[in-house]
């Protein structure tokens, strides 16, 4: 008996049970008895057929071979047995044995055909013993057995056939699902799977990439060193990683971090190569620009000190005495370092100049009203806006010791506006001082009208005066609007 | 008749700095002129025949930077002494013509003092 799970399903509901049975086609007189008593004996199970349509309808029902008098066959409906072998699967070949009557020498052309038509089968002449006929029954049976093994190691084949195409149709969704590239290659680094993502990103036609023409993807000033390195991977087998530049369906290059690992067999030999190639354009990017902020940053540290050195060896070169020279130092570097505060506030590059002279003006505004500020917010760079600062400090600073804010009733103008008479357009700011005590002219130039008039100046690229009106001190500064916010 | 080449040119983009190097340059007895980039010094050194020593800082806006101003001074006024101070990384004695100096910002003031007396007096005797 062959396995019942296995011979049933698509095969037929019965087939196990009559799997290896004789179906026996004698309707005359008592052949069929007969001939079941016999197979009987010798263990043989057998079913009879009472008509052609009966043993048609067995045939369906795969039994294990078919038994039948040569004169059964004849009959009007014999086209339905051979319908009913046409039926049968690929493997099946059912094994008939035919009884007939007298030697072959006598049988027409159309009995002959008949007989052919059953396919696999084996004519028994009449009378015969019954030993013949159940060892010609037991061969026949035998041959139906193999059938049936073929039959089942063709069902395991197919088995395993729909096992694999599910478990790579379930590997294509999973990596289909994914948002990295993922491919595969031979062991010899042949490409020859990409999965959607893949070319998703890059944008060309499905398996267009397989081989070797993945490189040609890559950044030209990549392709020499990711070459050299999956070479070496694929020479002594260690996992590949390397990062570089992959050319985005956009035609721009974008950096991703390729990896692979082998798969091996039993033995240790490499089988395939699984690959997958991570988007990491956004942190290279970052990385990119936290460089550039660091050389922008150490630039500017830089510039800070030597400004520094250059405010402390001015101030003291000109101090009358140290005492003096060190309040000047911490009240400049004081300035210096606010105003960095406030650029920092607005990302180094530009703020409003309204800002700049509020934040400069502050620590001088001990009491309200003395300040009077009229100007629009023009957007000012970082550079400028440090050099106003300070202007503005020691502008404020001598106000406080000579000028409007020695007494309680001096008052300060600070007044700006662009100049759009002029082409280019100019900028224009000026600092009035009224209600002072009578103004002179200092002896020498310290480094507060330096900084006021030659700095300030070559900051804005403009030209600044500073004027001792003796009801007031004036500065004036004109420069191109340009010079607001050029960089160094 | 020519004068001697005693003269300083200090090229500086950052007013503030470049009026420290004036001061420092001025203060150890030399004339200084000044320009605030490598274009404008050029300019200065077509008008002025008594300038001896080049005193340029490397990053600077303009047509050229003050490395491309050192070689184009050093080969176009062989007599003109060289001295480059920069804050940046980085330069090595390959950057430099032959015969110049460079020093570190901010400057080493008493060094560069001595390198101005050391180029200018080779000039005087």
């Amino acid at each position: 008996m062959t396995d019942r799970s296995a011979a049933s399903g698509p095969f037929g509901d019965n087939a196990a049970d009559l799997g290896l049975t004789v179906a026996i086609l004698a309707p005359r007189g008592r052949d069929a008895a007969v001939a079941a008593a016999v197979l009987d004996k010798a263990g043989i199970a057998s079913v009879t057929a009472a008509s052609i349509p009966a043993l048609a309808a067995l045939i369906r029902s795969s039994i294990g071979v078919a038994l039948a008098t040569e004169e059964s066959l004849i009959a009007p409906d014999e086209g339905l047995l051979q319908q009913a072998l046409a039926e049968q699967p690929s493997w099946s070949d059912v094994p008939f044995i035919v009884l007939t009557n007298g030697t072959a020498r006598h049988r027409s052309d159309r009995a002959r055909a008949r007989i052919d038509a059953l396919q696999n089968g084996v004519l028994l002449s009449r009378p015969l013993h019954a030993e013949e006929l159940v060892r010609a029954v037991r061969s026949a049976l035998k041959a139906r057995a193999r059938q049936y093994d073929a039959r089942d190691q063709m069902h395991e084949l197919q088995m395993r056939e729909a096992q694999l195409h599910d478990s790579e149709a379930k590997f294509h969704a999973i990596a289909d699902s994914i948002n990295q590239m993922i491919w595969s290659t031979r062991p010899d680094g042949f490409h020859d799977y990409y999965n959607h993502r893949w070319y998703e990103f890059t944008g060309v036609p499905d398996g267009s990439t397989d081989g070797e023409a993945w490189a040609d993807m890559f950044h030209p000033d990549d392709q020499d060193r990711t070459w050299a390195r999956w070479r070496e991977s694929l020479a002594n087998g260690q996992p590949y990683e390397i990062e570089y530049r992959l050319r985005h369906r956009s035609g721009e290059y974008r950096w991703v971090l390729g990896r692979a690992q082998p798969v091996r067999d039993a033995k240790g030999r490499i089988t395939r190569w699984y690959g997958s190639c991570t988007d990491i354009n956004r942190i290279k990017v970052a990385e990119e620009q936290q460089q550039l902020m660091l050389g922008e940053m150490n630039h500017r540290v830089k510039n800070s000190m030597a400004m520094v050195h250059s405010i402390v060896s001015q101030t003291l070169r000109q101090a009358d005495s140290l005492e003096n020279a060190r309040a000047s130092i911490q009240s400049r570097i004081g300035i210096m370092a606010q105003a960095h505060d406030r650029l920092v506030e607005a990302t180094w590059t530009e703020t409003a100049i309204t800002e700049v002279v509020e934040a400069a003006l502050k620590p001088h505004s001990i009491s309200t009203g003395r300040f009077v500020i009229e100007g629009a917010a023009i957007p000012i760079g970082s550079k400028q806006a440090l050099a106003l600062t300070m202007a503005l400090h020691e502008l404020a600073t001598n106000a406080a010791k000579y000028g409007a804010l020695l007494n309680d009733t001096g008052q300060v103008l600070v007044e700006w506006h662009r100049d759009d008479t002029t082409t280019p357009p100019g900028f224009f700011l000026r600092w009035t001082e009224r209600g002072g005590p009578t103004v002179r002219s200092p002896g020498r130039q310290g480094f507060g009208s330096r900084m006021i008039e030659q700095a300030l100046a070559g900051y804005f690229d403009g030209v600044a005066e500073l004027n001792y009106d003796p009801d007031g001190l004036r500065f004036e500064l004109t420069a191109p609007l340009s010079g607001l916010s050029q960089q160094e | 008749m020519s004068q001697p080449r005693r003269a300083v040119l200090v090229v500086e983009d950052d007013v503030l700095i470049r009026m420290e190097a004036v001061d420092m340059i001025e203060d150890a007895g030399f004339r200084t002129y000044q320009a605030k980039s490598a274009d404008a010094a050029l300019t200065t050194l077509n008008g002025a025949s008594d300038i001896g020593i080049l005193f340029t800082d490397v990053d600077m806006p303009g047509s050229m930077n003050g490395l491309v101003l050192a070689a184009h001074v050093a080969v176009t006024w062989p007599d003109i002494r060289i001295i480059v101070a920069s804050g940046i990384l980085g330069v090595g004695d390959g950057d430099l013509p032959d015969g110049a100096c460079f020093f570190p910002k901010p400057y080493p003031t008493d060094q560069i003092i001595r390198a101005l007396h050391r180029m200018i007096g080779q000039d005087l005797s």
